[in-house]
């Protein structure tokens, strides 16, 4: 679970996760990927009142289109991380969207995905210190 | 260029702030959610100051605002303001209004932001042939919205006259702080409420605004006040059916199609746009605003399409998530034959088409929620 947190501003980047450009972060749990989104993500969004959740069984591609995390006013898409097949949804997001704001690296996790090219694609995403440069440069943008 | 109104340096330190008709305006302070449930619960306060004022006054002025307005202004009773619409020659909606009647020859308009200048040179280009006077006021006069089931005990607190005998629109002078005011029992949210129009508040002097703003929200503290941006205005005025010029009515809108009928006075005498909107009237509408609840899951955004057994009829002009619905709501137009109560259409979502119910205005249930449940 996540233990150890690095810190831009006031976005919490735990150390033991992987993360995209898009804001999403992956959990290696097994042989399987838990992924959510990112604290930065959260905040930006403000309070979370819809998540659209993938369906079960779904066969995905890396960089597809998930579904959206919307608050009152935005509406964000959110991408796979990795390529493979989703196994299973947090389906709590359904009635307590909010989960995403309270807990986003924890009970706001939005899905589980059976990867299928995990090697080869985990390279393509950054790690804590990868992310927290990243989001360094975007919020001095 | 952007612009600030008399309440910036308080939106500045409070508020997340967005650009809007070209005002940098607060969009939330603490929540959306939690702003828009303070009005429907309590009592909430808004800078409206970003909208247009313009007193009209002279001997003609009644005469001439009942020939620019579809409302009939020639029964409006001093004190007294009324909702309008000022139309072009086509009978299309150049904006919406309130009007106040201060005196039988003073009147004060309150007209959109993003319409100032575009109202201002219309009622100038057709006040020739009329004695009157048109004093645009905006940069000088400050605006401040109270409204909720608590509204009214805040404003008391901020003034010694006896709010009890203010009906719903009424209108008046009354002094605040030793600043004058106009006082009108008015608002968009739905809900019982006040706006302030505090007249000695200056963009370069506002003093006078910001004294009054935190009179404001000192009053309202023990009914659990909050500030109120203009995420929580626009649900607020969604959740009550109430149209957002621009969106849901343009140039181009029927006031009919609109469902505007209650503002359009045909009865009264000439006005720019009544021909055209007679013609239309006559021929028969073909299509009409409706309320859109969502039956599956999704939250409907401006410029979904709205589906019939597959086929595109028509667009949602706003659409949102209601905090007290916990649902998505949304308004549009569809022709007339699919805008009966009941009917099912689809709203395409993200590229999906999601169920939707036809449901009359205000989206929420008047025994709970808006004015009605106080009176």
């Amino acid at each position: 679970m996540v233990k150890e947190v690095l810190k831009v501003e006031e976005y919490d980047i735990p150390k033991s996760l992987y993360y995209t450009k898009d804001h999403e972060w992956l959990r290696l749990d097994g042989e399987n990927c838990v992924i959510g989104v990112t604290d930065y993500a959260q905040k930006t969004l403000h309070e979370v009142v819809f998540v659209d959740l993938p369906e079960r069984g779904r066969k995905i591609s890396k960089a597809e289109s998930l579904g959206t995390v919307e608050s009152v006013k935005a509406v964000s898409d959110y991408f796979a991380p990795v390529s493979g097949e989703i196994v299973d949804v947090n389906d709590i997001l359904s009635s307590k969207p909010d989960l995403i704001n309270k807990s986003p690296y924890g009970e706001g996790w939005i899905a589980i995905i059976k990867p299928s090219n995990l090697e080869a694609e985990l390279k393509d995403l950054m790690d804590s210190k990868g992310y927290s440069q990243y989001l360094k440069s975007l919020i001095e943008k | 260029m952007t612009y600030r109104t008399q309440l910036f340096q308080y939106h500045e330190k409070a508020s997340r702030l967005t650009d809007f008709a070209g005002f940098q305006m607060p969009l939330w302070y603490e929540s959306i959610v939690s702003e828009c449930l303070a009005v429907r619960n309590g009592v909430g306060v808004f800078d409206i100051s970003h909208m247009g004022r313009i007193f009209i006054t002279g001997p003609d002025a009644e005469r001439f605002l009942n020939y620019l307005t579809t409302n009939n202004v020639e029964a409006l009773k001093p004190n007294h303001a009324q909702y309008t619409l000022v139309c072009n020659w086509e009978g299309g909606i150049k904006d919406d209004l309130v009007i106040m009647k201060l005196d039988g020859q003073e009147y004060l308009v309150i007209c959109n932001a993003g319409n100032r200048r575009k109202d201002l040179s219309w009622l100038q280009t057709n006040s020739e042939g009329y004695n009157v006077n048109l004093r645009e006021v905006s940069d000088e006069v400050a605006m401040i919205s109270i409204q909720g089931p608590k509204a009214a005990h805040t404003v008391q607190r901020l003034l010694e006259d006896d709010l009890s005998t203010m009906v719903r629109f009424d209108c008046k002078y009354v002094e605040i702080a030793g600043s004058k005011c106009v006082l009108s029992r008015t608002g968009y949210t739905g809900e019982d409420g006040f706006e302030v129009c505090v007249l000695d508040a200056s963009i370069s002097n506002p003093a006078n605004a910001l004294k009054i703003w935190n009179m404001t929200l000192e009053a309202g503290e023990e009914y659990g006040l909050k500030p109120c941006g203009l995420g929580a205005r626009d649900v607020l005025r969604l959740e009550a059916g109430m149209c957002l010029y621009g969106r849901d009515i343009t140039e181009s809108t029927d006031p009919l199609e609109a469902r505007l009928e209650f503002v359009v006075k045909f009865e009264k005498g000439d006005f720019i746009g009544k021909e055209a909107i007679l013609k239309r009237k006559e021929a028969g509408i073909k299509k009409r605003r409706v309320g859109l609840r969502m039956v599956g899951r999704g939250i409907p955004r401006e410029m979904n399409r709205i589906l019939k057994n597959g086929e595109v009829i028509g667009t949602v002009t706003s659409g949102t998530y209601s905090p007290i619905l916990n649902v998505g709501i949304a308004m549009g137009y569809v022709p007339a034959e699919y805008s009966d109560i009941g009917e099912k259409v689809d709203i395409e979502i993200h590229g999906k088409p999601i169920e939707a119910e036809v449901v009359s205005f205000p989206f929420y249930d008047t025994k709970l929620y808006g004015l009605k449940r106080l009176q």
